[in-house]
């Protein structure tokens, strides 16, 4: 063959090879990422993946149904799959024979455990469940993500639990459900003790994850070691003691009273702390009223109103955060390392805390209700230089039963020349109509929000406090005293300053101040111009005067135009 | 080398110089306001302003443009696309609706120290005045080279002129010098905008963020972005979030071609000048050849 065939084949081969390449690298299909799956309603199925032991699995996931084989086993009881313990007490750690925790074993005695049973129902003719390796390890259920809502034991189920318990045995006996564990007894068997006075919250111990003093860490971490989570340990307690008494409800033929379903508990649903007000909290001796007064400290005690307070949250830990016990006996005047080293006036009055009185009575401060005038009014800590000896005295009474609440504030006792009915701002006008608005009855909204708030009645002694939302800079007592009204125009100028660069001018100054409020206050009047200043009809259309002459002159000319742009 | 020539070469070079200096437009120089020593801007709050366009208005008025309407209902109609300035609006106002809640973002020319369209314009029609305005002059050839290089795109060309022109911002530079303020922040209800010297509104844009770090991000665009603009905007949301650019960096955009433009003196002249100095300084000069012929002849 002569040189030219050889170059030509080489070439068409060569041209072959680009456009199958290029045809290659440009339908390359796409991999889909794995969607996330929905998460489905759980209907008491439990997902059985052990990945803390097998890591990736190699088959999908188990999902157990749990209605099915409780169905089916009813005669021969929850032991069949389920491990007791010496008090006959079901366990949850699954599977039942199995001490050793790792791939092989795990695997073997759930195969063990689930395959052998089904191959004896099938052999009995009965129904059975799945023997084959694929009709357990679904591929459909690879992704599906079983998940419970959390269970909240809120007060009202709490109160229910005491009341049926008392109608059953005639006294309280919290130690059904309450213990604690003696740290310093040795023999392990005899650790969970009751004491009368001392039942808590179930999280204090068994909350594994969250960081604790001193003394709750030493006991967390034998809770750790025994694997007693607040899941395990919850559902442990509570269900077995409601598969005890639902057999007796059963023979006496209620209806199912002690939950034992997955789904009965794990609703879903919660109560809002509104709902739970009126709900009887637990009885533990607590003083209605304490009186807190710390020894040594610069300030007089406090007249605290426990009582109420207990309605304003859904549960003690908000406050009780380590233990139930108060405040000062881990916070004391220099800080221990019980209380992390936070001394106690930092644990009442520390602004950005969840657990301080502070902390919480600020983060009230901006509901929509009270924002309107509490985003301006700067949060007063107890490091913040402007603090006023007044306000610290409003808490810090001295006295054992200080009042918890005061007068309700009224309009009744303001003077109508003083404070005006309704209020005309016509320094500004221009293009638009002076500004009218009704000052009495803004007062009287404020008025009427404080004193159905508790905590705004505690602390607006007299009704001049309320009157430093708008006219924030001027004491009130002191503008009372004179005869011209605190006018925003006395500090806001209109002129602009270019020396004092901050100092807000006095057309900002009202928009801002209105609707600010307006807006943090989430009402519907007042956000556009036309609700509190109406266009003046017959009034100036130009909203400035001077010009830049130069452009003026530029942008007025028309030579040559070709088309005007819409 | 005689007297004579010596003084002819020397005033030769001189008057060249000179006649160099008169004739070429010195449109390399953009640098930070020549012998300015404070630089007007304008800070712009976003979660002050509540998109009554009232900036717009007054912007027209002063600079003779079409006056828009900013009654309730056509802004309910305008804010709901998204615009940019146009030969005839110098500045136009944006709604973002982000997680925190809805936001009215005024855009205008942003002032930069070192402007883009100053460095690309020919003529040296866009010019940095020395108290921080970037205005325009009617120098201009239309070539557009100013609009490339906007990195904010705010240059607008009139193409439905027949003498086109190109519209921007120019921080009212004809009311600075009766001593007011630009219109858009004298008619602002809610002090968005806030102007003053740069040094200052800095300050007070930095001070708002530190006494209320829930209300802002701590980042005031325009601080170092393309070298610094003067216009600063503080934000509640990321400023994606409201229609600004992350890519821009902090190389002011002259400064990406001063160095190769300094370099053209020194390699069309000086070099050339260089080189042939050293080829005559090497080269064996005939008098010395014929000197030592003599010197050898004798």
């Amino acid at each position: 063959m002569n040189k030219k065939l050889i170059y030509l084949i080489l070439g068409v081969v060569y041209l072959v090879i680009i456009i199958y390449g290029l045809n290659a690298v440009y339908n390359v299909e796409a991999t889909l990422r794995p969607k996330e799956a929905p998460a489905v309603k759980p209907e008491n199925k439990i997902a059985i993946a052990h990945t803390e032991i097998f890591g990736k699995l190699e088959r999908p996931q188990v999902i157990f149904y749990h209605n099915k084989h409780s169905e089916a086993l009813k005669q021969e009881g929850c032991k069949t799959c389920h491990p007791a313990d010496e008090f006959d007490r079901l366990g949850f750690d699954f599977p039942k024979k199995v001490v050793k925790k790792d791939e092989k074993t795990v695997m073997n005695a759930y195969h063990d455990q689930c395959i052998d049973c089904h191959k004896k129902k099938s052999s009995e003719n009965k129904k059975a469940g799945p023997v084959v390796c694929a009709d357990c390890h679904k591929e459909k259920d690879k992704s599906i993500v079983v998940q419970y809502p959390i269970f909240e034991f809120n007060f009202e189920y709490h109160d229910k639990h005491v009341k049926k318990l008392k109608e059953k045995i005639g006294k309280d006996d919290c130690s059904l459900c309450h213990h604690t564990y003696d740290i310093e007894e040795e023999d392990e068997a005899l650790a969970l003790v009751y004491e009368k006075g001392t039942e808590e919250s179930c999280y204090y111990c068994h909350e594994l994850g969250k960081k604790r003093g001193p003394e709750l860490t030493a006991i967390t971490r034998v809770a750790a070691k025994k694997g007693l989570s607040i899941r395990k340990a919850s559902h442990q307690q509570c269900l077995n003691c409601h598969l005890k008494y639902q057999e007796e409800y059963l023979k006496k033929g209620k209806k199912e009273a002690c939950p034992t379903e997955c789904s009965k508990c794990h609703t879903g649903k919660y109560k809002t702390v509104a709902e739970l007000e009126k709900v009887p909290r637990p009885a533990r001796d607590q003083k209605e009223k304490p009186f807190i007064n710390i020894k040594d400290a610069k300030l007089k005690g406090v007249t605290f109103d426990h009582k109420y307070h207990e309605t304003a949250s859904k549960t003690c830990r908000s406050c009780h955060h380590e233990t139930l016990k108060s405040c000062k006996e881990c916070h004391d005047l220099t800080g221990k390392p019980e209380g992390n080293g936070i001394n106690v006036a930092r644990a009442y009055h520390d602004v950005f805390s969840e657990h301080s009185c502070e902390g919480c009575h600020n983060k009230k401060k901006s509901e929509k209700d009270c924002f309107g005038c509490h985003r301006n009014i700067p949060i007063m800590d107890i490091e913040s230089v402007g603090s006023k000896k007044e306000a610290c005295a409003i808490c810090h009474s001295g006295e054992i039963k200080g009042p918890l609440s005061r007068p309700p504030l009224s309009v009744a006792k303001l003077d109508p020349e003083k404070v005006k009915k309704e209020v005309t701002v016509k320094v500004l006008e221009k293009e638009f109509e002076p500004s009218k608005f009704p000052h009495l009855k803004i007062i009287e909204k404020l008025v009427k929000i404080s004193n159905d708030s508790k905590l705004a009645n505690y602390f607006h002694k007299d009704i001049q406090t309320l009157c430093e939302g708008c006219h924030h800079r001027s004491p009130a007592a002191a503008e009372a005293k004179k005869d011209t009204p605190p006018n925003c125009r006395n500090c806001h100028s209109i002129a602009y300053d270019p020396e004092k660069l901050n100092k807000t001018r006095l057309l900002s100054a009202y928009h801002r101040q209105c609707l600010g409020c307006h807006e943090k206050m989430s009402l519907e009047k007042g956000r556009k111009c036309a609700d509190c200043h109406k266009v003046k009809k017959g009034g100036p259309t130009e909203i400035t005067h001077i010009k830049n002459e130069n452009v003026v002159k530029q942008n007025k000319s028309r030579i040559l135009q070709v088309w005007r742009p819409d | 080398m005689d007297r004579r020539t010596f003084l002819k070469i020397i005033g030769s070079g001189i008057a060249s110089a000179a006649t160099g200096n008169l004739l070429t437009p010195g449109r390399t120089l953009a640098k930070e306001g020549p012998s300015a020593k404070e630089l007007y801007g304008i800070l712009v709050d976003t979660t002050r302003c509540i998109g009554c366009r009232r900036c717009e208005k007054a912007c027209a008025e002063v600079n003779g443009l079409p006056i828009p309407d900013i009654s309730e209902k056509a802004n309910e109609s305008v804010l709901k696309t998204m615009r940019k300035t146009s030969p005839t609006q110098y500045t136009i106002t944006n709604l973002y609706k982000t997680e925190k809640g809805s936001f009215y973002v005024p855009r205008r020319c942003m002032h930069c120290n070192q402007p883009g369209c100053v460095a690309a314009c020919l003529v040296k029609a866009m010019r940095k005045r020395p108290l921080g305005h970037v205005t325009w002059d009617l120098n201009c050839i239309g070539c557009r080279l100013c609009m490339i290089s906007c990195p904010f795109d705010i240059p607008k060309f009139e193409y439905n002129k027949a003498i086109p022109r190109i519209q921007k911002c120019n921080l009212c530079f004809g009311r600075y010098n009766k001593g007011l303020v630009p219109g858009c922040v004298e008619v602002c209800p809610t002090e968005a905008l806030m102007y003053g010297t740069r040094r200052n509104i800095l300050e007070e844009g930095k001070r708002r963020i530190a006494q209320n770090p829930d209300k802002y991000i701590e980042h005031i665009y325009g601080e170092y972005e393309v070298g610094g603009t003067s216009h600063l905007y503080l934000s509640s949301v990321p400023f994606e979030q409201i229609g600004f650019r992350k890519d821009l960096g902090t190389v002011a955009y002259p400064e990406y071609s001063t160095g190769f433009l300094y370099a053209v003196p020194f390699i069309f002249v000086l070099w050339p000048i260089a080189m042939l100095g050293i080829n005559r300084a090497t080269k064996k000069s005939k008098e010395d050849e014929g000197h030592h012929e003599e010197k050898g002849k004798h």
